[in-house]
């Protein structure tokens, strides 16, 4: 069918900007890695403004996040029940982090990566799993962080927990799995957008996580 | 003398070639491995300034001159060493102009020439050495500085060539090129290595320099940044460590709530498979037709070919008996043949007392009917007796079929 309809290059537009505004209202981001023709529709004015219209009608808005490099969808006007909406959304990526956080870092500190994952990374997971198996400190972090509500392993198996781990993140759309023949994951710009929230909160609360981190990595030195 | 110096040199590249092993291995080293080489090898070396001892019980080292020709020679990415001494470069070159006017107003034209020659070297080194140290600095920001392991170290080399890059281009704001003219005066060789050659060179890399230190400052903001994520995640989980009742903030309860937390429901649902929705079928059939089944069970593989001994022999007859019931209906037809009159299946069911259920007796009677050539079919009228489905319509409910001559 799809076929057909791509033979006319206007009608092949139409959908995918049709596409492109399923997945806002699904609760999606856009990112070049998940969406990449969504991504650059969204980054040209005319074709935003096209989406935004039609989201307008619905009281919704496009929203961006990472420097105008993630998109999702928002409220237009706020009332009591899309604040409701925020406020559990709020709570729910706020219950996220700690897990995240430590996923995160277990990934960057198996693989000796000097960055942390960020949209368009790949993770090869037979080569993190095979590291992780072969460091006990690694697995206990993984067995830690898999038991999180947000994962809910129950499992004390590396391989279960990892491949449980790593389906939630895909649902959840942190990860995208470009082959399903493959094991390789990609970063989304959904983690973009977590490193901004953190830096949110520790820009809103002073925490000021950065030079805790540096005075303590300074202290491991000495 | 001057036959002197070209002997000496000649010598002194020869030993380099004799002893290019124990060089290199030096030079990738970083000191000689004294136990390994043969010790008179040893002394010639340092006799000749190519090896020399630091401090007394240090290795020996290859000399500061011997290592820069490697490095620049094969184009060594570790090389970061970048000559930013602008200063002295012209205070070389405005005196042996000094000399070389002083020279030609004596009319000595031997020593002017000695100058003039003394001149360009200087002006035509100090040009390479600029645009190498340009190419240093690229070849440095290209691989983004892919020698260091950590994001600390890149950063830190990032600053050292920032730092290289600023002293060299206040190094080049020294050279006042009106200056340079008055010294030149109306000389026209002094103007052209002075003014031409210095000034072209001058500009290009000046030019160059501002771009290399861009993509510097850039660089450095991509390293800050990565180090700032990364420091960020482990600032994250040092400080729920120590507070492990930490809950952030409720930032969306403000009256202004901040962007970045206007996220709106989803109003789509993730889609699901509907089983019992006829018109999906054929999507579904095709995907469950890719699923690849992966079986670990050790089933012994089959074989497809076996060789099968095959003797041709003459094939034996054989019949199909006739099926009793076929036969039955047979009867039948050629009983409505005899009496010429119709004839309900069913009656004639009953009065030949045949022992077939009705059900199938009135299918093979429709069946033999339909079976007949049409030629034969021609002479037979058919007729089913029944009546519609009370509920489906459409459907007719066959009770007995009569059959009769055309």
């Amino acid at each position: 069918m799809s076929e057909v309809m791509n033979n006319n290059p206007g009608e092949s537009a139409l959908v995918g900007t049709g596409v492109l505004i399923e997945q806002l209202l699904k609760g999606e981001f856009i990112c070049r890695t998940t969406n990449e023709d969504g991504w650059r529709a969204l980054k040209n004015a005319a074709s935003r403004e096209r989406v935004e219209t039609y989201l307008n009608q619905i009281n919704r808005t496009v929203a961006s996040a990472a420097e105008g490099d993630v998109f999702f969808c928002g409220y237009l006007q706020l009332g009591e029940a899309e604040r409701k909406v925020i406020s559990s959304q709020f709570k729910d990526i706020c219950q996220a982090l700690i897990p995240l956080v430590e996923w995160l870092v277990l990934v960057q500190e198996a693989s000796g990566q000097d960055a942390p994952l960020t949209e368009g990374a790949a993770v090869r997971l037979t080569e993190l799993q095979t590291r992780i198996e072969d460091t006990p400190a690694f697995r206990e972090q993984l067995a830690k962080l898999s038991q999180y509500r947000l994962f809910g392993s129950t499992s004390s198996n590396v391989d279960a927990q990892i491949k449980l781990v790593f389906k939630r993140l895909l649902e959840l759309g942190y990860l995208t799995r470009p082959n399903l023949e493959k094991q390789i994951y990609i970063a989304t710009g959904k983690l973009d957008y977590l490193y901004e929230v953190i830096r949110f909160i520790d820009e809103t609360e002073g925490l000021s996580l950065e030079a805790q981190a540096e005075t303590a990595t300074q202290r491991d030195l000495l | 003398m001057s036959s002197n110096l070209h002997q000496a040199g000649v010598r002194l590249l020869r030993q380099l070639g004799r002893h290019a092993e124990l060089i290199m291995d030096a030079y990738q080293a970083g000191s000689v491995n004294e136990g390994a080489c043969e010790p008179s090898a040893v002394d010639k070396l340092k006799k000749a300034g190519i090896l020399w001892r630091p401090e007394a019980d240090q290795d020996l080292r290859l000399t500061r001159t011997v290592r820069a020709m490697l490095e620049e020679a094969l184009s060594d990415e570790r090389n970061r060493q970048i000559d930013a001494n602008v200063g002295s470069a012209l205070a070389t070159i405005k005196t042996l102009a000094s000399h070389y006017k002083e020279a030609r107003s004596n009319v000595d034209h031997g020593a002017a020439e000695a100058y003039l020659a003394d001149l360009s070297e200087h002006v035509y080194s100090f040009t390479e050495s600029l645009a190498y140290s340009t190419r240093v600095l690229w070849g440095r920001i290209n691989n983004e500085f892919g020698y260091v392991g950590t994001i600390n170290a890149k950063i830190r080399e990032n600053e050292l060539a920032q730092s290289q890059v600023s002293e060299l281009r206040s190094g080049l704001e020294l050279f006042q090129f009106s200056e340079l003219g008055e010294i030149a005066g109306d000389v026209r060789e002094l103007r052209k290595l002075l003014v031409t050659t210095l000034q072209e060179s001058l500009s290009r890399n000046a030019e160059e320099l501002s771009l290399v230190q861009g993509r510097l400052l850039e660089l450095l903001g991509r390293f800050r940044q990565i180090r700032g994520r990364t420091r960020l995640l482990k600032g994250w989980l040092l400080y729920t460590d120590l507070h492990p009742d930490y809950r952030p903030g409720d930032h969306v309860s403000h009256k202004q709530v901040p962007s970045l937390f206007n996220r709106a429901e989803a109003l789509l649902a993730p889609a699901a498979v509907d089983v019992h929705n006829s018109q999906q079928e054929r999507e579904l059939m095709e995907m469950v037709a890719r699923i690849k089944t992966i079986s670990h069970s050790q089933v012994p593989p089959k074989r497809r070919e076996h060789d099968v001994s095959v003797s041709l022999s003459v094939s034996e007859d054989f019949d199909i008996p006739d099926n009793p019931l076929k036969l039955a209906v047979d009867e039948y037809f050629c009983a409505v043949i005899e009496s010429g009159k119709s004839q309900s299946a069913l009656a004639y069911l009953a009065e030949q007392q045949l022992p077939w259920d009705s059900e199938s007796w009135l299918y093979q009677v429709i069946g033999g009917y339909e079976g007949l050539p049409d030629e034969h079919k021609a002479y037979f009228e058919l007729e089913p007796l029944g009546e519609p489905h009370p509920v489906y319509s459409g459907n007719f409910i066959i009770r007995d079929v009569e059959l009769w001559l055309a």
